[in-house]
């Protein structure tokens, strides 16, 4: 009995242009698995983001469109919008990393949550600008050695890193904010579920629904695919603490 | 017996699922992958796979494309 | 024909695009076009219609980008320094081909500049101010009524073409009050469902985008779009001629400059002068080809415009040495009166000698 095969909304013939044992793979398989158990297909309309996800499109079997880098959430607002006013059934996410999500589009990403903007935004956070070779980011740890912060990024040279889904879950209009990773089985099946939850949320109109997926680098952190993720497991979710900041549904 | 299926035209040779495999059922192939690395086969003689699929949410490019259960 | 209404130029493009069935406005306050968002705010919400008062001029346009992906008729407006902020989004849109209408009124420049009247943005629009190779579709009114129809206009030519449509009017014409009325919209419907995304309910999936690895690809795409342009080009260059059969002197002008330029018209008549105006109302596609026409009948033409001379390239590019050129401008402050019009075109007619040999 055929007990798994690989989502159908992945294009058929399709191959991921990530680096090697890059977890945007694992993510985007996710995204797709859970398009197919909630039969969002026919109704999805994705916002690709610049970056390592910006062929999204070339991988996803739904509508889609390219944003221009980190106005994702601008542009989901103004399809979300669209579509209401002319009484259209639909689904819209953005796919996005942690430079567009939180860095160059940090105020469309807040703004929509402000609003309480009914879209979903996945933001995969690898702790650097992966797609230009590894530099700093808004997200790069202290400490972490980037091609732009050779020494190290440092709390008074380079400032401080954000923690996204926590400020994320601070704004009104957000309906859940989660932290998720995926290092090992367990947390790629609760990153599941939690990315269900985000989608499901939109489904029920209750606002801004926001995962964040701490994700591997092992091209940039010139590590593993296996390192990497014992890096996340025993390092980043020191610093960004997984687990669930905002539920609506479970205040 | 339970089974995989692996699409080797995919596999780029990260060994996430050599990791994850609970009974340590996949191994390196002989055969040269789209990286230039090895790829990966399942070998699996004393029908240990449960059919977790855990090869298969961990494979980051639908290499592991299929998985079926023993009933 | 509807009965005539006392209205701002502002709130009749805003009555037009409501009348046109756009259903989607996007925008940030800027003075002076703040008046569009402030009329669309309500009769949106009311109507169940799309209206985010955005968190930047960078999202309105974002937004606009979005909605217009999916069918739906979309306006956002702005004026000058924050129109630079949409520059970005507007080079994607062309790649995209999605039909945005952006209304631009025009305050002075560079920088903050101020709200004096000002035509300091024919550039920015004209040539653009984003990235790569892309052409806009620019209409330019220059009375009240006219931004009725050019607002008509401008949501046919971006559906029409698949392309953005700036409407470029001066801050006098935006804060002016004239007597106007709304004819019914003349242009046929253009059906967009072979491209816009909705889900991909019943049909392959779509992709929208304008990055393309494939050199080819990139450069047919370019093509492909150029091609459109000149099909625009051939097609839809619109201007307006005053009194120019028998001119020797052409006076070329744009939006609300226009007017006075018709009055400094007037006034020379009376003096014997056969003085006649060139008024482009698509900025582009320039109608390059009747200027040229117009030019060599003419001895002299005179560009006035509220800038340091900008349409003024597009004008020297169609005369090509067929007349001289004089140049007569202000970038800021109070709008060119008629006295200092008149002043500034005698000293002109002084040193050029034209009036002697035709007055």
């Amino acid at each position: 009995m055929l007990v798994y095969r690989t989502p159908k909304t992945i294009k058929e013939n399709s191959t991921f242009t990530f680096c090697p044992g890059c977890d945007h793979g694992i993510a985007v398989k996710l995204v797709a698995n859970v398009l197919d158990e909630l039969n969002l297909r026919d109704e999805t309309i994705a916002v690709a983001s610049s970056g390592c996800s910006v062929f999204l499109y070339n991988f996803l079997d739904v509508d889609c469109i390219e944003a221009p880098h980190g106005r994702a959430c601008a542009v989901a607002t103004g399809i979300k919008r669209a579509m209401r006013a002319q009484k259209k059934e639909n689904f819209v996410f953005t796919y996005q990393g942690d430079g567009d999500f939180a860095s160059i589009g940090l105020g469309e990403s807040l703004h929509s949550a402000l609003r309480g903007e009914n879209i979903t935004a996945i933001c995969i956070n690898n702790t650097n600008y992966g797609m230009t070779g590894g530099q700093l980011g808004p997200t790069t740890v202290l400490g972490q050695v980037t091609t732009t912060s050779p020494l190290g990024r440092n709390k008074e040279y380079h400032g401080f890193p954000i923690k996204t889904a926590e400020h994320i879950a601070l704004s009104d209009g957000t309906s859940f904010s989660a932290r998720v990773a995926l290092y090992d089985i367990k947390n790629i099946m609760n990153a599941k579920k939690i990315i269900k939850k985000a989608f499901e949320y939109q489904k029920k109109g209750l606002g801004f629904a926001f995962v964040e997926i701490l994700s591997s680098c092992p091209t940039n952190w010139k590590l593993t695919p296996v390192e990497s993720h014992n890096k996340i497991k025993n390092e980043l979710t020191k610093i960004y603490p997984l687990g669930i900041f905002k539920d609506v549904l479970n205040e | 017996m339970s089974y995989i299926k692996i699409d080797n035209s995919k596999c780029k040779s990260c060994y996430l699922c050599i990791d994850v495999c609970p009974h340590k059922l996949i191994k390196k192939s002989k055969i040269i992958g789209k990286t230039g690395e090895y790829t990966v086969e399942f070998e699996d003689n004393e029908n240990k796979c449960i059919a977790c699929a855990s090869c298969a949410y961990m494979c980051p490019d639908n290499a592991i494309c299929e998985v079926y259960k023993n009933e | 024909m509807s009965e005539k209404t006392l209205l701002k130029g502002n709130i009749a493009i805003a009555q037009a695009a409501l009348k046109c069935g756009c259903s989607c406005y996007f925008g940030y306050p800027i003075t002076p076009q703040t008046e569009i968002g402030e009329y669309l705010s309500l009769k949106m919400q009311e109507s169940g219609l799309g209206y985010v008062c955005a968190e930047s001029e960078i999202g309105a346009i974002n937004m606009a980008l979005g909605a217009s992906s999916t069918g739906a008729k979309v306006m956002a407006s702005s004026s000058s320094c924050a129109v630079s902020l949409m520059q970005e989004a507007l080079s994607y849109a062309c790649s995209d081909e999605l039909p945005i209408v952006l209304v631009n009124v025009m305050r002075a420049g560079p920088g903050q500049g101020y709200i004096y009247p000002s035509q300091g943005d024919y550039n920015q629009s004209v040539t653009g101010g984003g990235n790569g190779d892309y052409r806009i579709i620019v209409l330019s009114p220059s009375n009240v009524q006219e931004c009725i129809d050019l607002t008509y206009r401008a949501f046919y030519l971006a559906r029409k073409y698949r392309n953005p449509v700036i409407i470029l009017l001066d801050g006098l014409l935006g804060q002016m009050s004239e007597a106007v009325e709304f004819d019914d919209n003349k242009y046929d419907e253009i059906n967009c469902s072979n491209w816009t995304l909705e889900g991909a309910k019943n049909r392959p999936s779509r992709k929208i985008h304008s990055l393309e690895p494939s050199s080819n690809k990139l450069n047919n795409h370019i093509k492909k779009m150029f091609e459109k342009y000149s099909i625009i080009k051939e097609k839809e260059a619109d201007w307006e001629e005053y009194l120019t059969d028998d001119a020797n002197i052409i006076v070329t002008a744009f939006s609300t400059m226009s007017r006075q330029a018709k009055a400094l018209c007037n006034y020379y008549r009376r003096k014997g002068l056969k003085m006649g105006l060139f008024r482009p109302k698509t900025l582009w596609p320039f109608p390059q080809k009747r200027l040229a026409e117009l030019s060599k009948k003419a001895d002299l033409i005179i560009d006035i415009e509220m800038n340091m001379g900008q349409m003024l390239k597009d004008v020297e590019l169609s005369v090509l040495g067929n007349s001289k050129i004089e140049f007569i401008g202000k970038p800021v402050g109070d709008f060119m009166k008629i006295d200092e019009l008149v002043s500034r075109t005698d000293e002109i007619l002084r040193r050029t000698d034209v009036s002697l040999s035709h007055s």
